[in-house]
């Protein structure tokens, strides 16, 4: 019989019977018994030491999305577990596998406001898939696996794991105990087969139907499966910001991106379908604008693994619940095939005046300052699609999103749900790990990158690849086009006064480049490209720049605004 | 707007810790009066019975179900306008088990 180890051991080992090839941490009391244990696995586990525990999530979720494997935290309690809770939140939904595990007191302390003491599974239970408080170390092989489970499987998601210091120390007989079944919970529901027969039948029977499709695509590796299915049905798509990369950006049945900043086409095109076939998206409002005007004109087919997505926003007259990879295979199947469908003037129409109205004098303005989507176009002709993008949030995400190209899945990480500043620069860190060989961009704000610029530190220290691009225009930018649209330009508290940011990076041991003209815009790129490891390229760009074209809020989605002066009118 | 009815939830669950709170916090995001609230012990040995009586419309209703039973440990839950329910679920929730088992240990 093997001797008796700590549950803080038979964690480290829990961790290897899952896979599990890199922790993104940060240590303190409660969860020191834990890290002594990490002495022994050091050569089978990487630890990323980060600045901050909000960058350990941020890290964990960008490695999630780049690789759909789970990301795994582990910090201590009181205030390590609480500065993780923004990106659980960011993970629960935007349903990214993560699974986090936070030391805690000891059983006996447990209520009694004990020195660094929380309720974390209190604070975690809305924002988790799944939390537990694991108090023996018995439990902890089956807290373990139970929680990867949960977190990689059906509509994926974050758990969250409470540690107490006295599961850490107790002794327990190890033995692994794998989980793949969990009676009360069921992942991957079976598809009826009558629903697949009607939905094809309510495609077929469409003149001009209209795929809206999201992250499910990605999460279920559906990729090829949406692209037969729109080959076969000849129909038409557009994609959430989180869908982006599930079709290469030159799909012709790709008619762009979907929502707020997205493209003309595709919004206009859902006031214009007869069927709406929406797979594995929820109807976030960026998406749906005014949801008494969305989409009215059509039948819709909503296709989710999650029940409860069906008919929570949308009425629909048919909901399939499922796996996207199954339902578009059956799907596919089923329809008859088709050449051409009756759209015919919307995409183009669209386009043309998107690319004369918006894209030209965004990204090709010939004279003036720099324009931010002018950064993302001049890196997406270096790159070629090939690079995995990640975002923060604000005006740089929205560029980021509508001008780079897309050749593969997995290239495209953002906080889209919760649109968490502060995302980017982790989230590049952990994508980077998980893909070591692809090359990595993150593109933010002045504002954003400040938010967690603390983690030049886990890049310096871990020599992570990143190529952080900098859209600098000394304001909280998004937050300002707001004002000036919607609050009559009073500019409260948007601008911002930055430090030298190259001085920064310099500091941490970082190339970087501080760019003002757009002569020096495209070497400086290749620059960037051409030396390996991290750099820094901060680029002031013109500092009242929009975004657009631009649904305002609450408006219906083929209610859009093309500039200042002037708004989209279909049929003008 | 869809008028708002009384209407009756019923949820079996595993027993576990949590499970109180996570279930009344998909009512209070809603701002939901939970009218009447009743946890036991089911007729199946080892798992619990809740019955949440609230006042919705029922379109709300529909997602409120489907989120409770979207959490893990909750094996199925059900709603009806109160005072019309039928005697089903019990045999449904035995059935699903019952499937669950079998698909188990087909693993
Ligand atoms: C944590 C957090 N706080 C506040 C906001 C609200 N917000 C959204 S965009 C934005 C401005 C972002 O400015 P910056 O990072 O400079 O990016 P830009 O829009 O200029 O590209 C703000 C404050 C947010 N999304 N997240």
């Amino acid at each position: 019989m093997e001797q008796k180890i700590t549950g803080a051991e038979a964690f480290w080992r829990s961790l290897l019977e899952e896979q599990v090839k890199v922790v993104f941490g940060y240590p303190g009391g409660q969860i020191m018994p834990v890290y002594d244990h990490y002495w022994n696995y050091q050569a089978q586990i990487r630890h990323v030491l980060v600045r901050h525990e909000q960058g350990a999530i941020h890290a964990a979720q960008g490695y999630a999305r780049a690789s759909g494997i789970p990301g795994m935290v582990l910090v201590t309690s009181g205030p390590g577990a609480t500065n993780v809770v923004t990106g659980v939140a960011d993970a629960m939904i935007d349903s990214t596998p993560v699974v986090v595990v936070a030391g805690q007191v000891p059983c006996q302390l447990l209520g009694k406001d004990a020195f660094q003491e929380i309720d974390l599974i209190g604070m975690a239970t809305p924002i988790t898939k799944w939390s537990y408080q694991i108090r023996r170390a018995e439990d902890v092989a089956w807290a373990v696996s139970r929680a990867f489970y949960i977190a990689r499987t059906g509509r994926p998601g974050p758990v969250v794991l409470d540690f107490t210091k006295d599961a850490q120390a107790g002794l327990v007989d190890y033995a692994p105990k794998p989980c793949h079944f969990i009676r009360s919970y069921v992942p991957d529901p079976q598809v009826s087969e009558s629903q697949l027969d009607e939905a094809a039948r309510m495609i077929d029977e469409a003149r001009k139907p209209f795929v809206v499709y999201g992250q499910g695509i990605l999460l279920s590796g559906a990729e090829k499966e949406l692209a037969a299915f729109l080959e076969k049905g000849a129909i038409p798509a557009g994609s959430t910001l989180l869908g982006l990369g599930a079709l290469d950006s030159g799909n012709p049945h790709l008619k762009g991106m979907l929502g707020m900043h997205g493209n003309l086409a595709p919004n206009v095109m859902t006031q214009h379908c007869d069927l709406l076939v929406a797979v594995g998206m929820r109807f976030d409002d960026r998406v749906t604008g005014k949801l008494d005007t969305y989409a009215r004109q059509a039948r819709i087919i909503h296709i989710d693994i999650d029940p409860s997505e069906i008919g929570k926003l949308v009425p629909v007259d048919l909901g399939i619940v499922g796996d996207a990879r199954k339902v578009l295979a059956g799907l596919t199947e089923r329809i008859a095939p088709r050449t051409t469908r009756e759209w015919q003037m919307e995409p183009i129409l669209c386009d043309a005046v998107e690319k004369h109205k918006v894209i030209e004098p965004e990204i090709q303005p010939g004279t003036g300052e720099i324009n931010p989507g002018e950064v993302v176009a001049c890196v997406a002709e270096a790159v070629k699609g090939e690079a995995l993008i990640v975002t923060d949030v604000g005006q740089n995400q929205m560029l980021a999103a509508r001008y780079s190209r897309f050749v593969r899945p997995h290239s495209f990480i953002s906080s889209g749900g919760l649109g968490t500043m502060g995302f980017g620069l982790p989230a590049a860190i952990g994508a980077k790990i998980a893909a070591p060989e692809r090359t990595v961009v993150v593109f933010l704000g002045d504002g954003g990158l400040q938010m967690t610029f603390q983690e030049m530190g886990t890049i310096m220290q871990e020599g992570t690849d990143v190529k952080i691009v900098l859209l600098n225009n000394n304001w909280l930018g998004n937050v300002r086009m707001w004002q000036q649209l919607f609050f009559q330009e009073r500019y409260s508290c948007t601008r911002m006064l930055n430090p030298e940011f190259t001085g920064i990076a310099q500091a941490y041991g970082i190339p970087s480049l501080h760019v003002e003209t757009r002569e020096e815009l495209p070497s400086a790129i290749r620059q960037m490209f051409a030396q390996e490891g991290p750099f820094l390229l901060d680029v002031h760009v013109r500092e009242e720049s929009m975004v657009f074209p631009m649904i305002p809020p609450g408006s219906s989605v083929d209610e859009i605004m093309l500039n200042n002066e002037d708004w989209f009118n279909y049929g003008d | 707007m869809e008028t708002e009815k009384l209407f009756e939830i019923t949820a079996y669950t595993e027993n576990q810790v949590g499970l109180l709170s996570a279930i009344a916090g998909i009512f209070t995001r809603r701002s939901l009066n939970i009218e009447k609230l009743l946890v036991y012990p089911s007729q199946i040995a080892g798992i619990h019975k809740f019955k949440i009586i609230t006042r919705a419309a029922e379109a709300q209703i529909q997602t409120v179900v489907l989120q409770i039973e979207k959490k893990v440990d909750v094996i199925k839950s059900y709603y009806e306008v109160d005072n019309e329910r039928s005697c089903r679920e019990i045999d449904d929730v035995r059935q699903f088990l019952q499937e669950r088992e079998t698909e188990s240990n087909n693993i």
